[in-house]
C-alpha cells in the first residue's frame, strides 16, 4: 500500500525526493527512463556490492582454470621433451579464460541478486510511462501519512498521484 | 581552429568537431522511443534481404552436408596445405567479432561518446560473427560429431584434452568470448526490452517481452547495480577481446613454419581483428542508418570518429606488415626471407597485393576529413577492407604451408566449390541472424541514447552553461555518454 507519483520534469522529481527525505521518509523507490546523476545524488544510495560478486567469481574461476589443467596433467603424467608435466605458462591461458568467464557470469548474477530481478510479476507501484519519458516515485505509506506524501508530490508538480494497494 | 568549407557557399563553415557526439536533432526521450521503435517494423526490403541470406545459408549448409557425406577430400586441401578456406574464414569471423567488443567495452571504459549509437549493432555483430566463426573448426575437423572431445568433461575413459595445445586454448577462448559477449549484449538489451514491453499492445508479444525484460522496472536501485555490472563486464571484456585473438594467433605462432613463428603475431592479429571489425561495422551501420532513417542518431560526427579509429588501426596493421618484412630481413634466416619474397613477389603475389592495397593503401584516404564524412565512400571502403582482411588471413595461412623448408614439399592451393560454398554460406548465416535481430530488438541502445538527450526541466535556467536544442538554457547538462558506472 502506498502512493505513486509521476513527474514530467527531472528537477521536479529531484525536489520531491529531497523534500521527502527532509520529512524523514527514506523508503522511496524512484523510477527513471535512464540513469541520472541528479537522482543518484538526491537518493544518495550506498555503493553497489556487485563488485564483491565480481571478485569472488573471478578468483573462483582462475583457481578452477589452473586446477583443472594441472590436475588432468598429473592424472596422466606423460613427460614430453623433458618438460614439466604441469606447465604453468600455457595453463595461464586456461586460468585467465575461466577467470573471465566465471567472473563475468557472477557479476551478472550479482546484479540480478541486488536488483531483485528477474521479477515474476509486475507488482504495485509501477507505470509503463516510467520507461518512456516520465520519472516516478513510489512511497509505501500507511493512510495516516498518505496525505502528507500526496501533498508533497503535488506541491512539486506531479502530473499524476495515485494510491495503490 | 581548422575550418571545413561548406560546398558551394564560399564562406568557411565551422569545423564540426568529431568529439561532439551529442544528438542535436533529438529533443526528448519520447522521440527516442518512438523513432527507434519505428525501425522495428518489417519492410519489403528487409524481407528480401532476409530471403537472400537464408538462400545463401542453405547453399552453404547443403555443401557442408555434401562434404560430411563424401568426406573432407572434397575440400580443396592439397598436402602440405591442410589448412585452407575453413581456417582462413574462422580467423576472419573471429576478427570481425572484435570490433563489437572494442566499441562496446573498450570505448566505454575510455568514455568515447561516439560509441553510444553504434555499439548495439557492433555487439550483435560480435555475437553472430563469433557464432559463425565457431562453426569453422567444427567443419574443418571433418567429423563434426566428435567436436565435444575438445571439451574437458568427466568420462569413463579417463581421457582429458591436452591443455598445452593451442587448439584447446582456442576452445576455451572462443567459448568464453561467445558466452561473455552474448551476456554483455543481452544484459545491455534488458532496459530497452522493457521499453518495448511497456509500449506493446499485442498480448502475446507483450508476454514474450515481459519474460525477456526480466521484469525490469527502471528503478534507481536497478540502474545503480546495472551500471556497476556494466562497468565490470566491460572491464572483463577488454582483456578478453585482446586475449582471444592472441590465442588465435598462437595457433600459428606456436608452429615452426616460416612466416608463423613470430612474437609479433598476437598484437598483429589483434590490430587486424579490430580493423576488420570496424570495416564490418561500416558495412552494416551505413545501410541501417539510411534505411532505418537513423541519421539523427548515427550522425556524420559518429561516422567521422569511427573512421579515425579505422584509419589508426589500418596504420597499425600496415606497420605490422612492414615489420614482418623487416624481421625476415634482420633475422638473416634464409627460409624466412625466401618465404616473404615468395609471398609478395612470387607464387602468391596477387593475394598479397590485394591485402596490401585494401588494408594499407585505400584506408589512407581517411586522412581526408571530407571522405571520413562521406557515408558512401565509407561503405565502399568497408567492402574493400572486408575483402582485404579475408585475404590477409589467406596470405598468412596458405603461403606458409605451401612454401616450408623442403623444396620437394612446395605446393599450391585452389579452394574447391565446397570451400567456396561454405564460405558464402557463412555470410548467409551471419546476415540471417543479424537481420532477424534488427527487426526484433532495438538496433540503437534506447536507454543510453536517453543519457545524452537533455532531460525535461520545469525551470529554465538563465545563466546555465548548456543550451538545449530549442535554444533555451538548461540547468542540467547532458551527461557524458557511458559515464554511469
Amino acid at each position: 500500500m502506498g502512493i505513486l507519483a509521476a513527474f514530467r520534469e527531472l528537477d521536479a522529481a529531484v525536489e520531491a525526493i529531497e523534500d521527502l527525505k527532509q520529512q524523514k521518509i527514506t523508503d522511496i523507490t524512484v523510477y527513471t527512463p535512464t540513469p541520472r546523476h541528479e537522482i543518484e545524488e538526491a537518493v544518495h544510495p550506498p555503493p553497489s556490492p556487485v563488485r564483491r560478486f565480481t571478485l569472488i567469481g573471478g578468483l573462483c574461476g582462475v583457481v578452477f582454470g589452473y586446477w583443472i589443467a594441472i590436475w588432468t596433467s598429473d592424472y596422466w603424467p606423460l613427460v614430453v621433451g623433458g618438460k614439466p608435466v604441469a606447465s604453468w605458462v600455457p595453463y595461464t591461458i586456461i586460468g585467465f579464460e575461466v577467470m573471465v568467464l566465471v567472473g563475468a557470469l557472477s557479476t551478472v548474477a550479482g546484479m540480478f541478486v541486488n536488483s531483485r530481478v528477474p521479477k515474476i510479476t509486475m507488482t504495485v507501484g509501477y507505470d509503463p510511462r516510467f520507461s518512456h519519458g516520465d520519472y516516478g516515485i513510489w512511497v509505501p505509506a500507511a493512510p495516516d501519512r498518505a496525505r502528507a506524501v500526496e501533498e508533497t508530490f503535488r506541491r512539486h508538480g506531479a502530473v499524476e498521484v495515485r494510491h495503490e494497494r | 581552429m581548422a575550418t571545413l568549407a561548406r560546398p558551394g557557399s564560399g564562406a568557411p563553415a565551422p569545423n564540426v568537431a568529431s568529439a561532439n557526439v551529442q544528438l542535436p536533432a533529438v529533443r526528448d526521450y519520447e522521440q527516442v522511443d518512438n523513432e527507434i521503435a519505428a525501425s522495428l517494423t518489417p519492410t519489403a526490403g528487409w524481407f528480401g534481404a532476409l530471403g537472400l541470406a537464408i538462400l545463401l545459408f542453405l547453399w552453404g549448409a547443403g555443401a557442408w552436408v555434401y562434404q560430411i557425406y563424401w568426406g573432407l577430400g572434397n575440400a580443396g586441401y592439397n598436402p602440405p596445405v591442410m589448412w585452407g578456406v575453413y581456417i582462413i574464414t574462422f580467423v576472419f569471423w573471429v576478427g570481425i567479432g572484435h570490433a563489437g567488443t572494442l566499441i562496446s567495452a573498450i570505448l566505454y571504459l575510455f568514455r568515447a561518446g561516439f560509441r553510444t549509437t553504434i555499439y548495439r549493432c557492433a555487439e550483435a555483430m560480435t555475437v553472430f560473427a563469433v557464432m559463425t566463426a565457431g562453426l569453422f573448426p567444427i567443419i574443418h575437423i571433418g567429423r563434426p560429431w566428435k567436436f565435444f572431445w575438445l571439451i574437458p568433461y568427466p568420462n569413463w575413459r579417463l581421457i582429458w584434452p591436452n591443455f598445452k595445445s593451442p587448439l584447446v586454448w582456442d576452445v576455451f577462448a572462443i567459448l568464453t568470448y561467445l558466452t561473455v559477449s552474448s551476456t554483455f549484449l543481452y544484459v545491455g538489451l534488458v532496459p530497452d526490452i522493457a521499453v518495448l514491453r511497456d509500449r506493446e499492445t499485442n498480448p502475446v508479444r507483450k508476454r514474450i517481452l515481459s519474460v525477456l525484460s526480466l521484469g525490469w522496472r527502471n528503478s534507481e536501485r536497478e540502474w545503480r547495480h546495472f551500471a556497476r555490472m556494466y562497468l565490470f563486464l566491460a572491464a572483463f571484456s577488454t582483456p578478453l577481446v585482446l586475449s582471444v585473438h592472441s590465442v588465435v594467433s598462437f595457433d600459428f605462432a606456436m608452429a615452426l613454419a616460416p612466416g608463423w613463428h613470430a612474437t609479433i603475431f598476437p598484437p598483429y592479429f589483434v590490430a587486424g581483428a579490430i580493423f576488420s571489425g570496424i570495416g564490418m561495422v561500416f558495412t552494416i551501420i551505413i545501410p541501417i542508418r539510411k534505411f532505418f532513417k537513423l541519421e539523427k542518431y548515427v550522425t556524420i560526427n559518429h561516422l567521422d570518429a569511427a573512421a579515425k579509429l579505422c584509419l589508426m588501426t589500418s596504420l597499425v596493421v600496415g606497420c605490422a606488415y612492414l615489420i614482418e618484412f623487416w624481421v625476415a630481413w634482420y633475422s638473416a634466416n634464409k627460409f624466412e626471407q625466401d618465404y616473404f619474397w615468395n609471398r609478395v613477389f612470387g607464387q602468391w603475389w596477387w593475394a598479397a597485393w590485394i591485402m596490401l592495397t585494401c588494408n594499407m593503401i585505400f584506408p589512407l584516404s581517411l586522412f581526408s576529413q571530407k571522405l571520413r564524412r562521406n557515408p558512401a565512400w565509407l561503405f565502399i571502403l568497408s567492402i574493400f577492407i572486408n575483402l582485404g582482411m579475408w585475404f590477409e588471413r589467406f596470405v598468412i595461412i596458405v603461403p606458409s604451408l605451401s612454401h616450408e623448408f623442403e623444396p620437394w614439399q612446395w605446393s599450391g592451393y585452389i579452394p574447391s566449390w565446397v570451400d567456396i560454398s561454405i564460405l558464402v554460406g557463412s555470410f548467409g548465416w551471419f546476415f540471417m541472424w543479424f537481420l532477424l535481430f534488427i527487426k526484433q530488438l532495438p538496433v540503437v541502445a534506447i536507454a543510453e541514447v536517453k543519457e545524452i538527450v537533455p532531460p525535461k526541466l520545469r525551470k529554465a535556467h538563465p545563466h546555465g552553461d548548456h543550451i538545449d536544442t530549442s535554444g533555451r538554457h538548461q540547468e542540467y547538462e547532458p551527461d557524458t555518454p557511458g559515464e554511469f558506472a
